[in-house]
């Protein structure tokens, strides 16, 4: 936690470093002056306890963390035949406008850009000279398979969708997201086909740990014109949104065909079949009608539930219960089905086309729903036609999306704006790829294979500069800044040994918690308080993120990787000043620079976690001689060994400090706030 | 990992900080000075601060101040009366209404988009948001106009929530505002840790520097460069005594007790502290209005958060003399539907919406504007953004009606080239 300025108390980092030097001192030379010195810095500390770092990440994992889909290395001879399909198109396309490739990247450059593109971090020290040291041909092939089946790569994914499809633990007080955040990460992780996953996410049906996918629609809970506005765009990357008031002001799409797309999903019921639902688009008086239905239908479980609820709220009322319980008691009366219902246009619509309030029938913004979906219902029939393999425009959208994810820049930009006026850069590589997520039947991990496997992509980055008239022409990937992630993840792992000290919550264990069926016979007001209790003695969300800073926080900071991280953290987090979402927005993730982040990595505690016993970094150190110590520290952290006049230079550093631990201290600070330590190159 | 906007793959703005300083910066700036100077002394006072209060997620104007009493749509909010003869406010600005007549409030404002990015992004930079240029927000343009008056604090600030803040777009990276994220806790890690020395922190620099020499070499521009203006910027910060300013806990508990201790509350407390201390503009976010749902019952919470913020603020600013001197915004990006909908909340509404201003060049008292009798759409003088923006910009004494021109040619106003309401302007 940030200290509040003007504090007149020795701020406790003073301890850690005092501690360190005289650690450093005994670990390299027994040095009786080094340590007498040290031994007067820590009389002059008030003799407190040295910080330790949360027991949790000083050891590495005992076992695997997770399983992941492996990697078909058989297929390397079709994955570089992709890629050489991919750098011949982009050969062309430089001969056409005379430009010439980048330099290709050597293999200290290499492993670091490809750690920090699938891993989502930068290599270790002992990763970085394996690789370095290794002889074999192949062994830039070996380490993208290598990594594309680890955990880092399911953590770092898991990063990427976050931002776009929002994803958070509570964005709605009376829904709990847990699960559906677990099962994206474990659709990662068992490299689900991508068209499947979201067919999946719009069809799904029940409570959300019982159907974690429902999660997706759920996420929009209330909203169900903004629902088809954010989909369209995520996953078609056109923008309707503006269509949702009135004819689109400078594309094609009018209010009709919006709300005629709407109308497969509009009748989406959220809350517990058999409960009458507050519906847009009903009449009071269908309104009225659903709701006698609907209790005639399920008199006893209405009444039950009603009762169960109006005892809530009196406890609530009455102080002795607290507003989660009523929260808890929503979260399980929320379940996502199908429901007939017509979709009316808004009372003001003002086109000749049709009346204010007409029914719409739905109809698709281009192509035909499949024939083999027309028999499904309106849900079914909309993700049929979504994520069929006939609408290109999906293909289209995924492809650019994952492009742009490796070389910085899609070839339509905004990724989510594909329009008229707004044309690909090089149409005929966008089309190429989308052939190529249809031949590999939308398996985004291998089109990520394909990608990185190209000679562009193993290639300095480029200056890009998005204002220029002329398109980019991807000589190399485009420069750009680390993601807060990425940044985040890659202190970690110099500080932690065990970066996965824990996980988010599975949907298994959340939904042992969470569920209770209000609708069955016998479930009293008394069971539903108990079970909340335990709910929330695990699951309320101060006491979880409380329990995760006791066990693994230091200084405030919980340490684990992003993925792992209950969301959205709050404004002041490192994550969130490094541009990281509150995830109330799509793609909300920025890497825009700002006077805090450079005062968090001068000043902030988490640089100075990385000085303490026990991080990594600083054992990385202790274990080497000291006259290695200036390699040791590139190596660890710019993943590369110095040329030799920085060599010197740094030797030179550290030996005119006040001592040589500090010396070495210097270093690191000063690696890590350098530019190409924040950027990818 | 992807980017928000293309034009994010490095900061936007630095995209033209280095065409603008060709193309703009010589000729603008002592321009600019000059029409300052002209100005000066000459007519009412222009404001020298400017404090913004943006209401994100869209204000409710029925709510607040345009509420509609006796009709249907008015549902549960109740309205009081304010120091204005025949003016009412929604119940829960029960300060402000006693303020009516520091302020001179816009009952009448309309915008084109219903989508919250677009809208604020319209709010702050006059023009509506396209791909191919990143405008800067008005506070850039007034630091830019105006200048700095504290060497070393930052001359813009921005407390809250500021994601999508279009910052210094295309003006210079050193015009864009520093992100205060939390208002309790100030400008973080701004000492360096007791064991370092200044000399030390020096060396480290130094040596952080010289390791980055290739790099920097290789990649020179515009990324770099707003990394490389912010570290600058970071080092002054961090030398400097007016630091305190940031500090809340510098003041009284009862003053902070006035203010409230919701984050726009804490927020105004921040600006005041700011601008007293030589910041030219501050821009405080107060999100959460975005109520589609039990409009009421936020309505409950929120408004009196803002009422007792803002309130406190004016009355704090002319205690201290700086109301005079002091230019203070409220601004949101649209307004929401007159009709309730089924969740008791209510929906997005561009067609008419009310925003206010008070303080430096403004008339106390006023209400320019109407919208008609369901506060669906204006009714009489209709004011657009960009009029609204000019007359901030008049307000600052700003030339509001000089052509500038953007790197791609196309030109600009400061205010988006709307007509300035006189009938708010003292």
């Amino acid at each position: 936690m940030a200290m509040p300025l003007m504090k007149t108390a020795m701020p406790r980092t003073v301890t850690c470093l005092l501690v360190l030097s005289s650690l450093l001192a005994v670990g390299a030379k027994p040095n009786a002056t080094g340590s007498a010195k040290a031994a007067r810095a820590a009389k002059r500390a008030g003799q407190q306890q040295p910080i330790k770092l949360p027991a949790a990440v000083l050891e590495e994992p005992s076992g695997p963390v997770m399983a992941v889909a492996p990697i078909d290395r058989g297929r390397r001879t079709q994955v570089e035949k992709a890629a050489e399909g991919i750098d011949s198109l982009l050969a062309k396309q430089w001969e056409k406008h005379q430009v010439s490739a980048s330099t290709p990247l050597n293999d200290a450059q290499f492993v670091r850009r490809i750690y920090l593109e699938i891993a989502g971090r930068i290599p270790t020290f002992d990763e970085t000279v394996r690789f370095l040291d290794s002889k074999s041909g192949t062994k830039r092939a070996d380490l993208i398979d290598d990594l594309l089946e680890s955990p880092d790569y399911v953590s770092h994914t898991y990063n990427f969708w976050a931002d776009i499809l929002r994803l958070a633990e509570r964005p709605q007080k009376d829904v709990f997201f847990e699960p559906y955040l677990d099962w994206v990460k474990r659709s990662i992780a068992a490299n689900r086909p991508f068209d499947e996953w979201v067919h999946e996410m719009l069809t799904a049906d029940g409570k959300i740990w019982e159907n974690p996918a429902t999660g997706y629609q759920l996420r929009d809970k209330g909203m169900p014109l903004p629902y088809v506005d954010n989909t369209v765009r995520v996953f078609l990357g056109t923008q309707i949104g503006c269509a949702q008031c009135h004819d689109h002001p400078f594309d094609s799409w009018t209010q009709h065909q919006f709300y005629e797309l709407a109308a497969f999903t509009s009748g989406t019921r959220m809350r517990l079949g058999g409960l009458p639902a507050k519906k847009s688009g009903m009449t009071r008086e269908e309104m009225k009608q659903a709701s006698k239905d609907a209790r005639e239908k399920n008199a006893e479980a209405f009444r039950q539930i009603k009762e169960i609820s109006q005892q809530a709220q009196e406890q609530i009322r009455a102080k002795k219960a607290d507003n989660g319980l009523r929260l808890f008691i929503n979260a399980n009366l929320t379940s996502v089905s199908s429901q007939t219902g017509k979709l009316l246009l808004p009372h003001d619509y003002q086109y000749d086309d049709d009346k204010p309030l007409a029914a719409v029938s739905p109809k698709v913004l281009w192509g035909e729903v499949p024939t083999d979906a027309k028999s499904e219902d309106n849900r079914g029939q909309f993700a049929a036609w979504l994520t069929s393999r006939d609408n290109r425009q999906f293909a289209r959208t995924i492809a650019n999306r994952m492009w742009r994810k490796v070389m910085g820049v899609g070839f339509v930009e905004p990724v989510d704006d594909f329009r008229e006026d707004n044309p690909a850069s090089n149409p005929e590589l966008l089309e190429h790829l989308a052939d190529l997520v249809l031949a590999l039947d939308f398996d985004l991990r291998e089109f990520v294979r394909v990608l990185v496997s190209t000679s562009t992509y193993q290639r300095r980055a480029v200056l890009h500069d998005p204002t220029s008239p002329s398109p980019f022409h991807f000589t190399g990937p485009a420069l750009r800044r680390l993601t807060a992630e990425q940044l985040w993840d890659s202190i970690i792992v110099l500080i932690a040994h065990n970066e996965w000290p824990f996980q988010r919550p599975t949907a298994e264990a959340f939904e042992k918690l969470a569920d209770i069926d209000l609708t069955a016979a016998g479930t009293t007001y008394a069971k539903v308080e108990k079970a909340y209790e335990t709910f929330s003695d695990t699951y309320n969300v101060n006491r979880y993120r409380a329990r995760l800073q006791k066990q693994y926080g230091f200084q405030g900071q919980v340490l684990a990787r992003a993925s792992e991280l209950p969301t959205p953290l709050p404004l002041g987090h490192f994550l969130r000043q490094f541009g990281q979402s509150d995830r109330e927005s799509i793609e909300g993730g920025r890497t825009v620079a700002t006077v805090p982040q450079i005062l968090s990595m001068f000043n902030g505690t988490i640089t100075h976690s990385m000085l303490v016993p026990g991080s990594v970094i600083h054992d990385e150190v202790m274990s080497h001689e000291p006259k290695a110590a200036v390699d040791v520290i590139f190596v660890a952290i710019l993943s590369h060994r110095p040329s030799p006049e920085d060599r010197s230079f740094a030797i030179a550093e550290i030996r005119s400090a006040d001592t040589p631990q500090a010396g070495v201290g210097n270093l690191i600070w000063a690696l890590l706030n350098t530019r190409e330590f924040i950027f990818i190159q | 990992m992807t980017h928000h906007h293309w034009l994010d793959t490095f900061s936007r703005r630095e995209a033209f900080g280095h065409v603008a300083r060709a193309t703009l910066g010589v000729g603008l700036l002592p321009a600019v000075s000059r029409q300052l100077e002209a100005a000066e002394g000459s007519g009412p006072k222009r404001a020298k601060n400017i404090i913004y209060l943006m209401m994100q997620g869209a204000m409710s104007h029925l709510d607040t101040f345009d509420p509609k009493p006796g009709r249907e749509e008015q549902g549960e909010t109740k309205t009081i009366q304010t120091k204005t003869p025949g003016i009412v406010f929604g119940q829960s600005l029960e300060k402000l209404a006693s303020l009516s007549d520091r302020l001179a409030v816009v009952r009448s404002l309309s915008t084109e988009t219903g989508a919250h990015e677009q809208g604020q992004y319209l709010m702050r930079t006059s023009y509506p948001m396209i791909n191919s240029i990143r405008h800067p927000a008005f506070g850039s343009w007034a630091v830019h106009a105006m200048g700095k008056i504290s060497k070393d604090l930052p001359s813009y600030v921005l407390v809250g929530n500021g994601n999508d803040h279009p910052g210094a777009g295309f003006l210079d990276p050193s015009l864009t505002p520093v992100p205060v994220a939390d208002p309790m806790k100030g400008l973080e890690n701004t000492k360096r840790p007791g064991y370092l020395s200044e000399e030390n922190f020096d060396r480290r620099l130094a040596l952080a520097d010289r390791i980055d020499r290739d790099f920097k070499q290789r990649y020179a521009g515009r990324q770099l460069d707003a990394y490389n203006q912010l570290y600058k910027d970071a080092v002054r910060l961090m030398g400097s005594v007016d630091l305190k300013a940031f500090d809340i806990a510098q003041e009284k508990p009862a003053v902070r007790e006035r203010y409230g201790d919701s984050k726009v509350g804490l927020g105004c407390l921040l600006a005041r502290r700011l601008v007293e201390s030589g910041v030219r503009c501050v821009e405080v976010e107060f999100g959460g209005w975005d109520m589609h749902r039990d409009v009421f019952e936020e309505m409950d919470e929120k408004g009196p958060q803002l009422d007792r913020a803002m309130g406190t603020l004016l009355e704090d600013l002319e205690q201290r003399g700086l109301l005079a001197s002091t230019l203070v915004v409220l601004a949101t990006e649209f307004g929401r539907t007159p009709r309730i909908n089924e969740n008791a909340g209510r929906d997005h509404h561009p067609g008419v919406f009310s925003c206010v201003l008070a303080g430096a060049g403004v008339q106390g008292g006023v209400v320019y504007g109407q919208s008609d009798e369901q506060g669906f759409r204006p009714e009489k003088d209709a004011v657009s953004v960009t009029d609204f923006n000019t007359t901030i910009a008049a307000a600052c004494g700003l030339p509001y009606e000089k052509e500038f021109h953007a790197p791609n040619g196309r030109p600009f106003k400061i205010g988006g080239g709307g007509k300035p309401i006189t009938g708010v302007l003292a």
